[in-house]
């Protein structure tokens, strides 16, 4: 018995210290040393840099604003419209969502040129106008239409939320469709709104590839960050930038914070079920989301059709034919790419989750407010642009002490501990299901921490852990700007590929790639919820790259 | 108990790919790892051995193949900007390079990594057949080809708007193309930057600058990608657009039904560079594969997969590509500046474009 209590408090030290070093080195380090070395080169100081480059700031602050406005009406609305719907109809939509998760932006962008270019098919051959695509407006638009998919499946995942005995009671008593929606609906959905607000705030504020696409003249911080670096190999611009995006985006952050444990204590202990739905299709909300539903969704086929096409045909002299050479080409760029891209998915959204887990069973149920620390560390890599947390390994883990950078490992560890941030919330959501008195009653009948592991913890999270795991592995396999200066030769993953076959101009290529990223991971959504038999799709959070 | 054992086979086997992908080392074998500056041949015996490469395409898959079919390297080969290079080489304070090969880029990268001490110096014996103009006379890179700038045409577009064809890089200047011109931000493309540099060059300091304001004022906004004057040439988005001329744009002008023109005043250009990283562990890999490179079967090859008519201009006498060049046209640069003034004409060009 001693033997065993001795082998439990060990694992339990073990795993505690584990947790607190990896995420102290593999995150907060990182960060340290990019902030310390970048400083201490020569360059402009901070706050000239400020004075200068204003109008970055104000670009990038103008951007995230309206982006987050417009994603989250039609995420609003999309989430309203599904109220309207039977399940029969909610799944294949929801499916078509969950594919657009991964969303390239040379997709949406290409899309919006051939359409509504200065020669676009509607806005020049059709209403025989010259509009000018480029600019602030061709960003908001696009991010918009990138973003507002993931935003909508959170908030449709929070329509299980709703009390069907409320709902029916309302109903009962005369209720209108319309009613229900402005009295119970909205009001459940409002901490959700505020956190999808917020996601969309910070993904806008770190997107460096849209602006890059369809910005023009427009300049802001996150694209500028980029070009430094490739352009002029510029560290210490890239740092200020990065710097500077850090203000707003902490800013977001707290209020983030704040509204997401909202969110987590509302959910406890509400009943799942949602034969309350669907609601009678009458009143104004109907029409009015029906019909911007179907706007967004047309648009949503337009680009992934326009995709499907880019991969099975060439051009001749202005004509499209169908064609298998993409599918060839794309063979010399994704020579083992494939595999290797699967394995680190794999091995990321595993081991990211069960970090992830682990830190929150500290945080929550044994209640270690340094564990609490540890997890508001990991949360980093979701609040700073994914490319300076990419440089940050690089200055970190190329010195005379920590020599890994030439090994693929470090790959893997930074997609791993990236996806720490969004792990936790969602390991904090599930873990918020089970009873506390359970670690109690194990811990009474004279269990050991690994006994609660293995009979409480675990067993009980098991849905939550497997959507985490499809999270992470997604969001692994649609990664890019935390790894773009980290991969080196031998190293290639499929959004890297991706990346440089769109910058050379390569869109059948790239079509093909970004197909293949579209089935694997909706392969890999098959196999979690077909072979764990999960019954609800909750998607309480998203991931970004 | 059945919870731990499944989740234990499963470490097993998520710990199984991690061994299999994670801690492959990337660095080259150190079988190989000495190095000098000899001009002797190296030996091409490297069985189990890799070189890394950064390159500026994987177009040259094919010729990485043959050196591995022939020496039995293997090569792991990534897409990569000259200035991402840089930049990552100056972040990454390692003693090993991530690469042991650069093979190709703008000069003028090439010419900073030599002055900031990361190239290692190696003189093939076969590095005469490059004509002198085209090589470091010390040793630490050579060209493989030329990248020359010239111009994409949209007839539609232009015939629409009821403008003619420009045939020289003055014709740019004229107001009546204003807003239908698209070039890429020098800082981003070599190329532009040649372009640039080589008008200056050819017209002189003063008339060079004051010819570039007036493109400016035609000029909506600048591309932030290599690829943008291309690609927004071919969907109409503009009329001109200013581009590398290779195999590539010639494609696209059949796809899409466009014109490349060499403007008759001149034509400017770029070395294609290919250096040996310092301290990199394959370096005799990387010294061999120079060797082979430079056989003339292989930079015939080499040509073909460029996509352009300049490598024969570097080393005579090879059988590339015709795609009309003249090498007459090729405007007088001063390629010794090339990377030293690079910096001052960036900074120059920034001020004069403002937010575009």
């Amino acid at each position: 018995m001693k033997r065993k209590h001795f082998g439990s408090i060990l694992a339990d030290k073990t795993v505690y210290i584990l947790l607190s070093v990896s995420i102290l080195g593999f995150i907060l380090y990182p960060y340290l040393s990019i902030f310390i070395q970048s400083f201490q080169e020569q360059g402009i100081a901070f706050s000239a840099f400020i004075r200068q480059d204003a109008v970055l700031l104000q670009h990038s602050l103008f951007i995230a604003i309206l982006t987050m406005v417009l994603t989250v009406f039609m995420s609003l609305t999309l989430a309203i419209f599904f109220v309207f719907l039977k399940s029969k109809w909610q799944k294949p939509l929801r499916l078509f969502l969950l594919v657009t998760m991964v969303s390239p932006p040379f997709v949406t962008s290409l899309a919006y040129i051939t359409l509504f270019g200065r020669r676009g098919m509607i806005t020049h051959d059709l209403l025989n106008l010259t509009f000018n695509p480029y600019g602030a407006h061709g960003i908001i638009l696009m991010e918009t239409l990138s973003f507002t998919s993931l935003n909508a499946l959170v908030l449709i995942g929070m329509l299980h939320q709703l009390e069907p005995a409320v709902i029916n009671s309302a109903r009962s008593l005369g209720a209108k469709s319309d009613a229900v929606i402005r009295d119970m609906i909205l009001p459940l959905l409002r901490p959700g709104v505020i956190v999808v607000a917020l996601i969309s705030f910070i993904r806008s504020l770190a997107d460096f590839q849209t602006p890059t696409i369809i910005g023009g003249s427009y300049r802001v911080l996150a694209s500028e960050g980029y070009f430094a670096v490739i352009s002029a190999g510029d560290l210490h611009r890239a740092a200020l930038i990065n710097f500077t995006l850090c203000i707003p985006a902490l800013l977001g952050f707290f209020l983030y914070i704040h509204y997401e444990h909202t969110m987590t204590t509302q959910h406890h202990g509400l009943s799942s079920d949602t034969n309350a739905l669907p609601l009678p299709k009458k009143g104004w909300f109907f029409p009015v989301t029906c019909c911007l539903a179907v706007i967004f969704y047309g648009a949503l086929l337009l680009q992934y059709g326009s995709i499907l096409i880019n991969a099975v045909t060439v051009k001749n002299m202005g004509q499209l034919t169908f064609s298998w050479q993409p599918l060839l080409d794309s063979r010399m760029y994704l020579d083992g790419t494939i595999l290797r891209t699967v394995s680190y998915a794999l091995v990321a959204g595993f081991v990211g989750s069960l970090i992830s887990f682990l830190i929150i069973y500290y945080s929550q149920i044994r209640q270690s407010r340094w564990m609490n620390l540890i997890e508001l560390i990991g949360t980093f890599p979701y609040i700073l642009p994914g490319t300076f947390f990419g440089l940050g390994y690089l200055y970190a883990f190329s010195g005379q002490y920590f020599h890994l950078t030439n090994l693929s490992i470090i790959v893997i560890i930074n997609v791993t501990f990236k996806q720490v941030a969004f792990a936790t919330k969602a390991a904090k959501a599930a873990v918020a299901q089970v009873e506390p008195t359970y670690f109690k009653t194990v811990h009474d009948l004279g269990g050991t921490v690994l006994n609660e592991w293995h009979d409480v913890f675990f067993p009980m999270t098991r849905q939550g852990f497997a959507l985490t795991f499809l999270n992470g592995f997604i969001s692994t396999m649609t990664t890019i700007g935390s790894i773009i200066f980290l991969i080196r030769p031998g190293q290639k993953v499929m959004t890297i590929v991706m990346f440089d076959v769109v910058q050379r101009g390569e869109y059948q290529i790239a079509s093909v790639i970004a197909c293949l990223i579209i089935l694997i991971c909706l392969i890999m959504a098959g196999l979690v919820f077909g072979i764990l038999g999960l019954k609800q799709r909750r998607w309480l959070h998203v991931s970004r790259s | 108990m059945k919870m731990i054992k499944r989740f234990g086979a499963l470490l097993l086997l998520l710990g199984g790919l991690f061994l299999i992908t994670a801690c492959s080392s990337n660095s080259s074998s150190s079988k190989s790892s000495s190095s000098s500056s000899s001009s002797k041949q190296v030996t091409k015996q490297f069985k189990g051995e890799t070189m890394n490469v950064v390159t500026t395409s994987d177009a040259y898959k094919p010729l990485f193949d043959k050196f591995s079919k022939e020496t039995g390297a293997k090569v792991n080969f990534l897409s990569m900007s000259s200035g991402e290079v840089l930049a990552r080489m100056k972040a990454d304070k390692s003693s090993e390079p991530m690469a042991d090969l650069w093979f190709g880029g703008g000069l003028d990268a090439f010419m900073q990594a030599k002055s900031d001490g990361l190239l290692e110096k190696y003189q093939s014996s076969s590095v005469k057949k490059i004509d002198a103009k085209y090589r470091d006379s010390q040793g630490y890179w050579l060209s493989k080809g030329l990248t020359v700038g010239g111009l994409l045409v949209n007839k539609k577009v232009l015939k629409e708007k009821g403008l003619p064809v420009p045939k020289t890089w003055a014709d740019l200047a004229d107001s009546k193309y204003k807003g239908e011109i698209i070039m890429s931000d020098p800082a981003v493309s070599g190329t532009m930057y040649a372009i640039v540099k080589g008008i200056i060059d050819k017209d002189g300091e003063k008339a060079g600058w004051d010819y570039w304001q007036k493109v400016n004022d035609n000029i909506t906004f600048y591309g932030k990608r290599g690829k943008d004057p291309q690609e927004k040439t071919a969907s109409g988005e503009f009329g001109i657009g200013l581009i590398p001329v290779d195999q590539s744009a010639f494609d696209s002008a059949k796809e899409n039904d466009l014109k490349v023109i060499y403007p008759s005043d001149g034509i400017p250009w770029v070395p294609e560079g290919i250096a040996v990283f310092k301290n990199a562990p394959g370096q005799k890999m990387a010294k061999a594969f120079i060797d082979f490179m430079l056989e003339p079967a292989n930079m015939k090859q080499l040509a073909k997969l460029d996509g352009k008519d300049t490598d024969q201009i570097i080393m005579p006498g090879v059988k590339g590509l015709d795609l009309g060049l003249d090498k007459k046209d090729l405007i007088k640069e001063d390629l010794s500046t090339f990377g030293s003034d690079r910096q001052a004409i960036l900074d120059k060009w920034a001020a004069m474009v403002g937010d575009k």
